[in-house]
């Protein structure tokens, strides 16, 4: 390998971000080349509005992860909270009381995966798998399986753009992102995210009330798994009980892409940032080079795949350094 | 080369072994003939168990040779040790405790049908006829897991026959016995030897090796002292060559005197760990724990810490009862913990070195951080406690064993607390950083700190100590003035030997 190659390669593991802004550059100019709309203010706008959702749902997901826990009842809550939404709307409530009475319950969902995982000292991740079920099928429940459209109750948080440009739900996705790396870079909390999941025992031995703590990082996504389903609903228009399903993996893996250990502490809010956005611009940029939509599938796959090994070599080097 | 008949069946030449810079073994020399009992001893951290390492093939060698049957290597392979007939009886009990006796003395070489099915009627019968040979009352078809401990290291014994073993490594086989099992295990052992089979026999009850041994080999600081036939040699020898002469590692404290008590433990109990055990510890000073592993110190220092919790007694710190209920109530207490086990029960590996420092500190006062107050403190500590790291942001995974020690040393340095539990303080610390440790130690008892430090390093305790509580058996028997007491009677007191039992209550 050459001299520059090396350091390319270094610099690689070095520093996760520079690699997937890499790819997320590369991916952008083979898009451009093809298809010149790509650049087009009105597509990247439209990214933008597109990643949304999703950043919200990887924010939560990023507390989740790197304290060593997992919700992967993220889509069917979106679905149970953004069906009670629309409903309430529908019956004529006051449409953002509708969308504050969804977000709780989408808090309380979450808080029940973490009481639950905690009290039977269970693994969140199981807890969540039997979660979907209960959460889907409270959701057919209340809407007996229909749509419930909302069109033109509560469009203003999904359709307005600042300056024509700036969808104001990725200024909300932003909040999002702002917050949680607040909390990792500048509280005890964020200290105690890492801490419990490096070492949860040490962690209970330094003085942290784990358990405490980990009810609140539960809470904490369900707030922002409810905003999520608060955003699509105001861009859908519509909710069903399916809304919102294959989310949770997606941001989960944008965590992991992003350079977080599945086995948690470790990790941060840009990364995830970076996971996010490779994820909008491979499926954007596909479309855009009109991509059989087939095919797309397959190609995401592959390039996901391909930005995991990258992240678990580079952790995997580190580790190897430490012994 | 013979020796009463028997032949030479084993040979070690010149092994040395590292890690990193630590010498584990240097030199050994160690040689086994068949049907011999040859006794291996030594002081925690001697280089037995590396020994043991080496000969079953878990670990490399870095210099030297093994003979085996007449056959010379260079290292072995686990799979390549076994096919010699080396098998290795650990404390721990390796058995798949699901199934059945007959099926573990089987495990990985099944009789099979010629279907390939397994045959377990053949395979019944044949390990029947083993146990019979051996008279051993374990029925074939039982649960491992429905045997008692000393059925289940009997079990591991009779596999090791079963796979033709003709040198057997048994290491602490009694630790876990009661008195009876114990004489039936060394039973067992006779007849083994009476098979031509070769053991190394690993004990910390000495009286044992004068029962069943032939020869004794003494190992210290990874050196073979002596080997003795043990006919000729006696227990006060063997403890005097345990402990060594050398005094030069040996550390000269100030002793800060005070009278003020600081902690009284009355009538503390945890069941099954440790009873009634009641102690002061002074201002200014440090008590050491000594016993064997396993005696309850760190059980005790783990209520004391309220890891665990205590059944019955009373824990009074400044003349006021309290009864923490979590380590961070024992925190707010002043009471602090420097583990044994620093990667699991202390270290955030994957965290930099100041997220490690200021945890405990921030956790009790700061909601918002303020990172130039935090790396101030911390840069401190790192230049007082001589940490040496690339900075307060690297990861403490990457420090060396005495650095991450010094790391966690911090911690409760920056939180101000008033009691210290040290746990094996220097266990896996290199020699320099060890003194550094006992540097800061003797600082905190100069500041009025009191210091509880369990370890199994005699000359630490007798160095460090100002007084030496002994516990045998979850009982704390004695305590010693670490300045009128030998070592020798120290190691004596741990082992419930009568003869150096002054003192004993």
């Amino acid at each position: 390998m050459t001299q520059f190659g090396a350091k390319i390669k270094k610099q690689m593991l070095a520093n996760q971000w520079s690699f997937l802004l890499l790819v997320v550059v590369i991916l952008s100019i083979i898009a451009g080349a093809v298809n010149p709309r790509y650049w087009w203010v009105g597509n990247l706008s439209n990214l933008l509005g597109q990643i949304s959702v999703l950043s919200l749902a990887a924010c939560g997901a990023t507390i989740l992860i790197i304290s060593g826990n997992f919700d992967i009842s993220v889509g069917a809550n979106i679905g149970l909270s953004s069906v009670v939404m629309a409903m309430l709307m529908r019956t004529g409530v006051f449409p953002p009381l509708a969308a504050l009475v969804g977000v709780l319950i989408s808090i309380l969902c979450a808080s029940l995966i973490g009481a639950a995982s905690i009290l039977f000292q269970a693994p969140s991740f199981i807890i969540s798998l039997a979660a979907i079920g209960v959460f889907q099928g409270a959701a057919l429940y209340v809407t007996q399986g229909t749509i419930q459209t909302i069109y033109g109750q509560f469009e203003t948080l999904g359709g307005v753009k600042l300056f024509n440009v700036l969808p104001l739900l990725f200024i909300v996705a932003l909040l999002g992102y702002g917050v949680v790396y607040y909390i990792l870079a500048h509280t005890q909390l964020g200290r105690c995210v890492y801490a419990i999941g490096n070492n949860q025992r040490a962690a209970y031995l330094a003085g942290i009330k784990v358990n405490r703590k980990k009810m609140f990082f539960f809470a904490l996504n369900g707030l922002f798994v409810g905003v999520a389903a608060m955003l699509l609903l105001s861009r859908v228009g519509a909710a069903q009980p399916s809304t919102g399903t294959g989310i949770e993996l997606q941001a989960i893996g944008s965590v992991v892409i992003g350079g977080a250990p599945m086995s948690g502490g470790k990790g941060n809010v840009g990364g995830t940032f970076c996971g996010v956005l490779l994820w909008g611009v491979i499926g954007n940029a596909l479309n855009m080079m009109r991509v059989n939509a087939y095919i797309q599938d397959v190609i995401v796959g592959l390039l996901i795949i391909f930005a995991v090994a990258v992240s678990s070599l580079r952790l995997r080097a580190e580790k190897a350094m430490m012994e | 080369m013979e020796q009463d008949n028997q032949t030479e069946i084993l040979a070690i030449r010149n092994l040395t072994k590292r890690f990193g810079d630590t010498i584990a073994l240097d030199n050994v020399d160690f040689t086994l003939f068949s049907g011999e009992v040859h006794c291996l001893v030594g002081e925690n951290g001697a280089g037995k168990s590396t020994l043991i390492k080496i000969l079953s093939g878990a670990e490399r060698l870095d210099k030297g040779t093994i003979v085996v049957f007449g056959k010379e290597f260079n290292r072995l392979a686990p799979d390549q040790a076994m096919e010699l007939g080396i098998a290795t009886i650990y404390q721990d009990v390796e058995l798949v405790t699901s199934l059945t006796v007959a099926d573990n003395i089987f495990l990985g070489h099944e009789i099979k049908t010629r279907l390939g099915r397994i045959n377990y009627a053949a395979q019944n019968r044949k390990a029947r006829e083993t146990l019979e040979s051996m008279t051993i009352a374990i029925p074939e078809t039982a649960l491992v897991e429905s045997l008692s401990p000393a059925q289940q290291q009997t079990l591991q014994i009779i596999k090791a026959i079963h796979i033709n073993a003709k040198i057997m490594i048994m290491d602490e086989p009694t630790s876990s016995l009661g008195v009876e099992e114990t004489r039936a295990l060394l039973d067992l052992v006779r007849k083994l030897t009476a098979q031509k089979i070769g053991i190394i026999y690993i004990s910390h009850y000495l009286p044992e090796i004068f029962e069943i041994g032939d020869r004794v080999t003494v190992l210290k600081d990874g050196r073979v002292v002596d080997t003795q036939k043990v006919r000729s040699t006696d227990l006060r020898t063997i403890t005097r060559k345990m402990l060594g002469q050398d005094r030069a590692l040996f550390y000269k404290r100030d002793h800060v005197q005070t009278r003020e008590i600081a902690l009284r433990v009355r009538n503390l109990s945890r069941r099954g760990q440790f009873e009634k055990v009641s102690f002061d510890v002074y201002r200014g000073e440090i008590l050491g724990f000594g016993g064997l592993v396993g005696a309850g110190r760190s059980a005790l220092m783990n209520v004391l810490f309220a890891a665990d919790r205590s059944d019955v007694g009373e824990i009074i710190l400044n003349d006021r009862a309290i009864t923490p209920k979590s380590p961070r109530e024992a925190i707010a207490h002043g009471v602090a913990m420097i583990p044994e086990d620093r990667k699991l029960q202390g270290l955030f590996d994957l965290r930099s070195v100041l997220e490690n420092i200021v945890i405990v500190d921030n956790e009790t006062n700061v909601l918002f951080l303020n990172h130039r107050h935090e790396s101030v403190g911390v840069s401190d500590l790192i230049n007082r406690l001589h940490i040496v790291t690339q900075g307060a942001q690297q990861p403490v995974g990457y420090l060396s064993g005495g650095n991450q020690q010094k790391v966690i040393l911090a911690r409760w340095l920056l939180s101000k607390a008033q009691i210290f539990i040290f746990d094996e303080p220097t266990k896996g610390v290199d020699i320099g950083a060890k003194a550094q440790i006992y540097d800061l130690m003797v600082q905190l008892t100069q500041l009025g700190k009191s210091i509880l430090m369990v370890s199994s390093d005699i000359p630490e305790l007798v160095s460090m100590s100002d007084r030496i509580a002994v516990m045998r058996n979850g009982v704390l028997v004695t305590v010693f003035a670490a300045q009128d007491v030998t070592e020798q009677e120290l190691l004596g007191s741990f082992l419930g030997i009568s003869e150096h039992g002054r003192g004993n209550k």
